[in-house]
Formats: structure tokens, sequence, C-alpha cells
């Protein structure tokens, strides 16, 4: 039978062909593609809908939340990033404009106590012009200066934030603190929709995912017109779509503006439910924070940015308690072994060979040098009972910690498959080791260190994400 | 304002070193832009391992406060190490996280950079602590050694910094100008693809770009300890965003553009301490948006005409 095959290259003729290799993940990926989108997300809202109704545990529903506020923060980083292609590196700035323009207009800073319906409106389209007004410098020039002029606009932002308590006008002596400094605002009046007080953390769950479900949907019509498809071609080649007639840099404003307004957005909901906002809930590592989740989804993709989201904001909760976070460490460290290791069992050979190395080490150590072993912790896990535990832990975890990075970057870059065997095997056991003497005693430092891991190794190999499409270079 | 300008000899005295800090920062910049025209954000951290490796080293040559070696020799040992481990990781970076993207959308290798960036800092922050460390320069030059001139008063370290920083780049001009290899770096920021059908080898010169681009980063880094004294993780992002803001002033990928744009900025950042010191990391912002308002290809860059 032949097929008309105008238009199809050998890498689409190929796609099932790839698809069968990868086994089940090839045919969830391709389930996924086929499904309706909109009934994903249907199923999404509506299953989280459900959460605050099976708990009454405080702290999960205010986890929840967070989802919904860093899924909505992803979904608008995603339209500059992952539909138009640009890198905006100030998006926190508009985060922190939504959040202080709402602390400004309702609360007692000014004494302004505008109602909701008023001051989050004025505080999105104040967030869009922005948006603009910074788009508009360094639209004239290359991609890049973009880039750096939001970056420094962001570092601006947080300056002011935190040095504006005390301004003085010039022909007054009178000093005038707008952003409250380093304390912040306080006090903000809660958020009030038709005659509805909001004052619960279920409450702000609900507005939050309503405003999460309503951007989904306006994003993913968006994405659809013209205009979506207008900003994927300026993605994938600027000056062909220029070539073409299309209005470059009105597109390119346009994008930077809804991302800027569903900022400021989710800025001032992030406010009201903290009731009040501080310089520091602004800074660079949300914003790293915000990447890690659109690129891991795979930037352009809405249901991929939103599991991004989900993952990377529930997974740092997950490593708050010891216990869970060795749990999550030792499952995730196997799970990855087994799943990416081809043939399947060399996995399993790999792993137990790392127990077995670490086994002998154990015994050799404590044979030959017993004087090099330090007291055995009290809360001695099968962990530390298999590790090599020296009596200066701190020191030799730390150069430990960098042995690890070489190695791990070493072996990412081998291609014998032998010798990468063998190299995993010492590089998993010091792995473990610094786990155990200094990540997992610094949840957050390791959750940052993982975010900036994230960015490089899917930008080197699977730059389109967990969820977005590869891009085929037709040249 | 009668304050500012009695201030204003020392003002210029500590902008010319300021600037000459910048002027190395934004070298690296220049010349990995020239040459790959990417923007290296791990640069700015590369500046911070910098400045600690030369902590590093000279806690190891003055134990109990006491420098084995006289203070020139020290000095020369912090630049060496530091130029050597930054030179090493800048090409350690280059291997890893952009040569896969050489071929990538533009936008790939700048979040990868980004990684690079959050990565380091935060290795940082879990080997050494968030704790500042403090560089004890006075070990070294007596802080009431230097020279008066007038008003100004040029200290013997911010002399150490000024003369460090020019024979760089001295050094590193002639490199550029005048061998062979300046001379295949200069082909392959013109035109890669053609260089390499000349027979220059373009990995070998990029490599080699990043590891003298890191290294002058390095350098700046030591010289930074040793005037400021103060260093902590977090100091490579602002230092960064400066240096490239210098090299942008200059006319990126350009070289002496690099140095005039790093010695302005420092300048101007100076004199606007005069005026008002909370708002002098405005002025760097400031400086950037109005040159590519008014003239994007910076002061000693050429106007490039886009190629099809």
């Amino acid at each position: 039978m032949s097929v008309d095959k105008i238009g199809q290259d050998e890498w689409v003729e190929q796609a099932a062909a790839r698809r069968a290799q990868l086994g089940w993940w090839g045919r969830a990926q391709e389930r996924l593609e086929s499904a309706n989108p909109l009934l994903i997300a249907g199923i999404l809202v509506l299953a989280a809908a459900l959460v605050p109704l099976l708990t009454s545990n405080e702290y999960i529903i205010r986890v929840a939340g967070n989802v919904c506020l860093f899924a909505l923060l992803a979904l608008g980083l995603n339209v500059v990033v992952g539909y138009a292609g640009l890198l905006d590196l100030g998006y926190v700035a508009f985060y922190g404009l939504g959040g202080y323009g709402y602390a400004m207009l309702s609360s007692g800073q000014f004494g302004l106590h505008l109602p909701t319906w008023v001051s989050i409106p004025l505080v999105v389209a104040l967030a869009a012009l922005f948006g603009l007004l910074l788009g508009l410098p360094s639209l004239r020039l290359a991609g890049d200066y973009l880039a750096i002029v939001t970056l420094g606009f962001g570092q601006i932002f947080m300056l002011l934030a935190n040095s504006m308590d005390r301004v003085k006008l010039p022909g007054s002596e009178q000093e005038l603190n707008i952003t409250g400094g380093p304390n912040g605002i306080t006090n903000l009046d809660p958020i009030q929709l038709f005659g509805l007080r909001l004052s619960t953390v279920t409450g702000y769950f609900y507005l939050l995912l309503v405003a999460l479900a309503l951007v989904w949907l306006a994003l993913h019509h968006i994405d659809r017109s013209r205009v979506g498809r207008a900003w994927r071609a300026l993605r994938e080649d600027a000056l062909a779509a220029e070539a073409m007639g299309m209005p470059v840099r009105r597109l390119k404003l346009l994008a930077f503006a809804i991302g800027a307004a569903v900022a400021g957005l989710s800025g001032s909901i992030f406010a009201a439910w903290q009731t009040a906002v501080f310089p520091s809930n602004f800074d660079v590592t949300l914003l790293i924070t915000i990447y890690a989740m659109v690129v891991l989804g795979g930037a352009g993709s809405q249901v991929g940015t939103i599991a991004g989201a989900l993952l990377l904001s529930v997974i740092p909760e997950l490593l708050r308690g010891p216990d869970t976070a060795r749990a999550l460490f030792y499952g995730g460290v196997a799970a990855m072994a087994l799943l990416l290791m081809r043939p399947r069992w060399r996995g399993a050979a790999l792993l137990a060979a790392v127990l077995a190395f670490g086994l002998l080490l154990k015994l050799a150590v404590g044979v030959l040098a017993p004087g090099l072993l330090g007291q055995p912790e009290q809360a001695a896990g099968l962990a530390q009972r298999w590790l090599v535990v020296p009596s200066n832990p701190t020191l030799v975890g730390n150069i430990a910690f960098l042995v690890v990075v070489a190695l791990l970057m070493a072996v990412s870059r081998v291609r014998r498959s032998n010798i990468r065997f063998a190299l995993l095997i010492p590089t998993l056991y010091l792995l473990a080791f610094v786990w155990e003497t200094r990540l997992a005693s610094q949840p957050s430092v390791t959750r940052l260190l993982f975010f900036g891991a994230i960015l490089v190794l899917l930008m080197t190999y699977r730059p389109h994400g967990l969820f977005g499409k590869p891009r085929v270079e037709v040249v | 304002m009668e304050a500012f300008f009695t201030q204003l000899p020392q003002q210029v005295v500590n902008g010319l070193t300021l600037g000459a800090l910048y002027a190395l920062i934004a070298l690296g910049y220049s010349m990995v832009y020239g040459i790959l025209q990417l923007l290296n954000f791990a640069h700015g951290d590369v500046y911070m391992v910098g400045a600690f490796v030369g902590f590093g080293v000279l806690t190891a040559l003055a134990p109990d406060n006491k420098p084995v070696l006289p203070s020139w020799a020290v000095i020369l040992v912090m630049l060496l190490v530091a130029m050597l481990v930054c030179g090493t990781l800048g090409v350690v970076i280059e291997w890893f996280a952009y040569r896969p993207l050489r071929n990538a959308p533009r936008i790939a290798p700048l979040i990868s950079a980004l990684g690079v960036s959050f990565f380091i800092q935060n290795a940082m922050l879990l080997t050494l602590s968030a704790s500042d460390r403090v560089v004890k320069t006075e070990l070294l030059l007596s802080p009431r050694l230097g020279i008066d001139l007038g008003s100004a008063r040029l200290s013997a370290v911010r002399a150490v910094i000024i003369v460090t920083a020019i024979l760089l780049m001295v050094a590193l001009n002639y490199l550029v100008r005048r061998t062979r290899l300046g001379r295949a770096m200069r082909a392959v920021a013109i035109d890669r693809e053609a260089a390499a059908m000349m027979g220059v080898d373009v990995d070998r010169v990029i490599v080699i770009t990043f590891f003298l681009g890191s290294a002058l980063a390095g350098a700046a880094g030591v010289l930074f300890g040793l005037t400021f004294t103060r260093i902590t993780y977090l100091m490579g992002f602002t230092a960064g965003l400066k240096g490239f803001t210098a090299a942008v002033l200059g006319g990126i990928g350009n070289i002496p553009g690099a140095m005039l744009g790093g010695l302005l900025l420092g300048l101007a950042e100076n004199l606007a301490i005069g005026v008002s010191s909370t708002y002098k990391d405005l002025i760097a912002f400031v400086v950037l948006v109005l040159v590519l308002l008014v003239r994007p290809t910076g002061l000693l860059g050429a106007r490039v005409q886009q190629k099809v």
C-alpha cells in the first residue's frame, strides 16, 4: 500500500517505530498527545477540587494551594519562554509588582482599602503595562539583550522594594515609607468577591484553582489562535517570520505583556493569601524554580508545565521530613537505575554491585584501619550501617560532593557502556555518602542544587522536557 | 553638593579601581560572546569562585596570620592558583553545559547557563556555608601604605589592582592581536564555519577562549577580595550583571571596548555614590538601557549587519 508521503520526512515516518522502542512510556506519551488537552485539564482541576473534601489537614490544602500558585506562574512564564521563545529573567519582578501593587492598594499602607474587584484588575493592567515598557527598549535588539535587561529589572525591583522605606521627595523634608523596606507591608485586606470574604486556606485554594482554570483555558485558546501560531513561528525562526510579514515586535510585546499580566494576577492573590509581602518573597531562587518547572514539563506544552509545577512543588515538601526524604532519595536513585539502564537487568546488577561495593569497603576499612571510622550515630539507619562514616563527616562530605559532581559529569559523557557501568558503582556509593553527610541535613540547598541541575541536564539531554514535542531540525 | 566636589578626586580613584575589576569581568563576557554569541551567565559565579580560591590560598600561606612568603609572592600565588582553577572551571562548564548545545535554538544555552550559575552558587553554599569570609589583606599590605595625590589617596592595595589589571589586559591584547592563536580567535569570531574550512580548530579555540576569559574573572575575584575584603557566595550575580553592562557599553565582542566600558561604569558608579549610595546599583542598569537605546552596538562596536 503506497501512502502519499508529501510533507513527511524520515523522522516523522519513523515516529511510531521510535514510540514502540520506548515501551509503556511511549504508549503513555501517545495517549497523552492524542487526548484532548481540555479534557485532561478538566479532569485535573476537578480532581484537585476534591482535595479539601478528602482531607481536613490544613497543611495538605496549603501545599495544594501552592501547587496552584506555582502552576499559574509557570503557565504565564510558558507564554513568554515556551510559546514566543523569549528569555524573560525579570518574570518574578512582575509577580512582585502584583504582590506589592495589591499590598499598596488594599491595605492600611496608604489608607487605601480598595475593594478586590478594583485593585486586582488595576494591578494586572499595571503589570502588563510594565511588561510592555520593559520590552520596548530591548526588542530593538537581538534577543539576548532582552534576557539581561529583564534580569537587571528583577534586580532593580528587589533593590527598590528593599530600600524605598525612607524616600525623600524633592522639595519636602518628610520621609515617605512606600514599600516598607525589608519589613515589607503587612495586614493586607483579604480578598472579597461577590460578597464572599476569603479568610481560610481552603477559600484561597479554591480561588487559586478557579484562577488557574480560567488562565489555563484562556491561554489554551490563545495558543490555538492566529497569535499562538505566529508565536511559534517566531520562536522557531524570527527572521523567517518577519519575512512572512508577521509583526514580530508587536507579537513579542504581546507575549511579554500577557506573561506579566498572569504574573501580576498570581502576585496579588499570593499577597492577599499571605496577608503580607516582603522583598524576599520575590528573589532569584523563585525565578529559577519557575524556570525549572517550565523546562522540566516541556516549554510550550501546557499539560507539561502543570506537571512540572506539580512535581517540583510537591517534591521539596516531601524532602522536609528526613524519613520520606531518605525514601525518596534511595527510591529515586534505584528507579532511575532500573528505568534508564538498557538492558533492564543491568540496572539491577548495578544496584547489587553498589551494595556489594559498600559492604566490602566497610569491611575493609573496619579491618585495616578502624581508626578512620567515626562514632556510629545514635539513630544509625540501615544506610549508615552500610556507609563508611569517617570521624569528620562534614569535611569529607564536602570533598566527596565535588568528586561526585565530577564523576557524574564524566559518567554522562562516557560512551562505552562497560566503562560507564564500572564508573557508576563508586559514583552511586559516593552519592549516597554525600546524601547522608551533607545533603539530607540541608533540604533547602539540596532543592536548589537539584533545580540548577535540572536546567542544565534537560537542556543538554532532553530540551523538550518530559511532555513537550521534540523539535525536528529542518536544514 | 560641596561635599560631592571635595570627595570627587577620591571617588575617581575608587572608580578607577572598581572599573578595572569590571573591565576584567567584562573581558570574559565579551570574548565568549564574540566567539559563540552566548551570554555566559555563569561567568559571575566563576568570578566568585576565584575570590574564594584566593581566600583559601591566603589562608593556607599565612598560618597563624604570618605569611610564609613575601607579600608580592603571596599575591602572585593567589592570582595564579585562582586563574588556573577558574580557567579549568570555565573549560569544564563549556564542555558540559554549552558544547552539546552548539547548534540548539538560542534559548537553550541561556537556560543551561542559568542552571550552571545557580548550581555553582548552591554548591558553594553547601560546601562553605552561607557565612561571609574576610580576606585578611592587612597581612600582606599595610593599610597605611599608599600615595597621597592631593586630596585623594591611592592605597597600595588599589595600586596593586590597577597595575595587575593593566598588565593582564596588555597581555591579553598582545595575545589576541599578535599571536597565531589570537588570529585564530578573531577568525572564529568573524565566521566560525569559514574559519573551520581554513583549518582553524574551532573547538580548541573555543576552549582556550573560555579558559582565558574565566581566568581573568578568577583574577578579578582575587583582586576584589584583596580590596573589599568581604566575600560571599552571592557576590557573583551582581558582578556578572555589571561586567555584562560594561561589555555592552564598550561594544560586546570588542576587547578594548570591554576595558573602556568597565572603567566608565566603575567611574559612573562611584560618582553616583557621591550623590546617593543607596541607588548606586541602579546606575549600571540605567547605563545599560541608555546604551541599548542610543547606541546598541556600544561605544567602540562596529555596526553589525545581520547575515541570513
